[in-house]
């Protein structure tokens, strides 16, 4: 019962802080933003959460799925070394791509100089020699195991 | 009628999402480091604006004299490091989004709010904040004083988050605790019977464990960190693939922000007729460059790390600060309002604050790796104080009057 109550205490005292610290955040924004700024700021926020909610994840679901299938063949590991790969490999060309679009409207000197496009191939290559190679490993050992047991 | 169709619609979809790698437990963990990493990026941040723009009891470390190489390099790498962990953290937890109906009360109602607003602060944050060091900001609104009041908004979001979650947060703490809650509670947006009991365990056919899911977040995350974060961790550098910046790059080894040509200061920079000048109440003196040349002159090993996380130590030659302050009768402590040739910009004038002017490696630099200063990097002389964001290191000088 005291354990309860002093979990209680702990949960009110943590939301109170939470609300008085973004409170604090929320009061101090229109005093350095103009309202147009705001309007652009909230504009961002929608539309930022739309991208996400309604395309990254839904894209992200859709290569789940043919993955399930592609993996559903494979061993478990080995199938989680394909989707661990290609979640880097995405992830990477996602940063990639906003660095090339800055490269492309923002060029200064001695920033941005390096050539991404190449370096993104380079990592791709890397990643798909590695996930291949402990792909073939795994696949190997498991069907080995597999015919132990049999 | 309407109502039953909402709730059909978002089953439809809710099933179409359902993946059994979701799991309280899964989204325990990775809110357990996108929580750290938000925590470190929050604090460095307020250390870094701190500096920038000192509250009356703001304290000014100058040693270590790599502590804000350090600070706003962690602070960069943490927030780039959080970007997987945040697409990660929301994933496991969107099918909360097709829940139904939408409010069911008003604290209910109160809470999606809070998380709506922390979800979007959060992504905004991040985005925006690695685009800006891309030196590219094409948004209505301005980037310092957004990242700055945001950064309050989404750590306070947080702590409201971890109060109103506590319960699941504490019974999923522990693998074995999570395991018992799983199989305890059949009702779950995030369908954590489905994975088993032994939760990493053994996944359905052709998915992937909560453990598999869990190493390749990490492997992600860490790919990003290790192939970015060499621009401000010198033995990084070698696997510097996909930071906007790259150490020993630019005129003498040494990067450049603002060039001359951006601050319209060559001619002026340039003149014969240069001098600095000093000023303490009533004593003005101007030195010129030889005048500074035949002081006394300092070597010291200092870096320069700017605010968008990159850095660069490099050797830097000139006179002490307090040298020249004793040359107009001032104390070594003494506040300094230092101005730049540049005939406009933020960072025209700056404050330095006494703990900076009396630091014997605090220099009135005139010479870098070992020849004059670029003009990029400053010529005649510029400012190099330890511990201090780049932009206070102030370039092209033409004053420095004691407060």
């Amino acid at each position: 019962m005291s354990a309860g109550k002093s979990r209680r205490n702990i949960r009110l005292v943590l939301g109170a802080a939470g609300v008085a610290v973004l409170g604090y955040g929320l009061v101090g924004l229109p005093t350095q933003l103009g309202p147009a700024q705001l309007l652009g700021l909230l504009t961002w926020m929608a539309v930022a959460v739309l991208l996400h909610d309604g395309v990254l994840v839904p894209l992200s679901t859709a290569a789940g799925f043919g993955l399930t299938r592609a993996g559903s063949k494979l061993q478990p590991a080995s199938a989680a070394v394909l989707r661990g790969a290609l979640l880097t490999g995405s992830l990477v060309t996602l940063l990639t791509a906003l660095l090339l679009k800055a490269q492309s409207v923002a060029r200064k000197s001695t920033v941005l100089e390096a050539d991404y496009a190449v370096n993104l191939a380079c990592l791709w290559a890397v990643l798909a020699v590695v996930s291949a190679v402990a792909i073939l490993l795994l696949e190997r050992r498991g069907r080995r195991a597999g015919s132990r047991r049999r | 009628m309407h109502r039953l169709d909402g709730r059909r619609v978002t089953d439809f979809l809710a099933a179409k999402f359902a993946s059994p790698t979701r799991s309280t437990r899964l989204t325990v963990v990775l809110g357990r480091w996108l929580g750290i990493a938000f925590t470190v990026c929050f604090l460095t941040g307020l250390f870094s604006h701190g500096l920038q723009n000192p509250p009356a009891w703001m304290i000014f470390p100058t040693r270590p004299v790599w502590i804000y190489q350090l600070s706003q390099g962690i602070h960069v790498t943490a927030g780039i490091a959080s970007i997987p962990l945040l697409l990660a953290k929301l994933w496991s937890v969107y099918p909360e989004l097709l829940s139904w109906p939408p409010v069911r009360s008003v604290v209910h109602g109160l809470e999606r709010a809070s998380i709506a607003l922390f979800v979007a602060a959060s992504l905004l944050q991040v985005t925006t904040g690695l685009i800006n060091t891309y030196k590219w900001y094409p948004w209505p609104f301005p980037f310092r004083e957004t990242h700055y009041w945001l950064a309050w908004v989404i750590w306070g979001s947080l702590l409201l988050h971890i109060a109103v979650k506590l319960p699941a947060i504490s019974a999923h703490w522990r693998r074995r605790q999570a395991a018992a809650a799983a199989s305890n509670s059949p009702v779950s947006g995030a369908s954590d019977a489905a994975v088993g009991e032994s939760g990493a365990g053994v996944p359905a056919p052709g998915r992937w464990s909560r453990r598999a899911m869990l190493t390749a977040v990490t492997a992600a995350t860490g790919a990003v960190v290790v192939t970015t974060a060499g621009q401000s961790f010198a033995w990084l550098a070698p696997l510097n693939l996909f930071a906007p910046r790259k150490m020993g790059t630019g005129p003498q080894g040494v990067p450049v922000n603002r060039t001359a040509a951006d601050a319209k200061v060559a001619d002026a920079a340039m003149s014969p007729a240069w001098a600095l000048l000093v000023r303490s109440g009533p004593v003005t003196r101007s030195f010129t460059l030889e005048q500074l040349r035949a002081m006394p002159q300092h070597s010291h090993e200092l870096p320069i790390a700017c605010v968008e996380g990159w850095s660069q130590l490099a050797s830097w030659r000139g006179v002490r600060v307090r040298d020249l302050l004793a040359a107009v009768d001032a104390p070594p402590e003494s506040d300094l309002h230092v101005t730049s040739l540049e005939p406009e910009g933020a960072y025209r004038t700056m404050s330095m604050p006494a703990a900076y002017a009396r630091d014997e490696q605090t220099l009135v630099a005139l010479e870098l790796n070992g020849a004059a200063l670029d003009l990029d990097h400053g010529y005649p002389a510029r400012i190099i104080a330890p511990g201090r964001p780049g932009v206070l290191q102030t370039k092209w000088l033409q004053s420095v009057e004691v407060l």
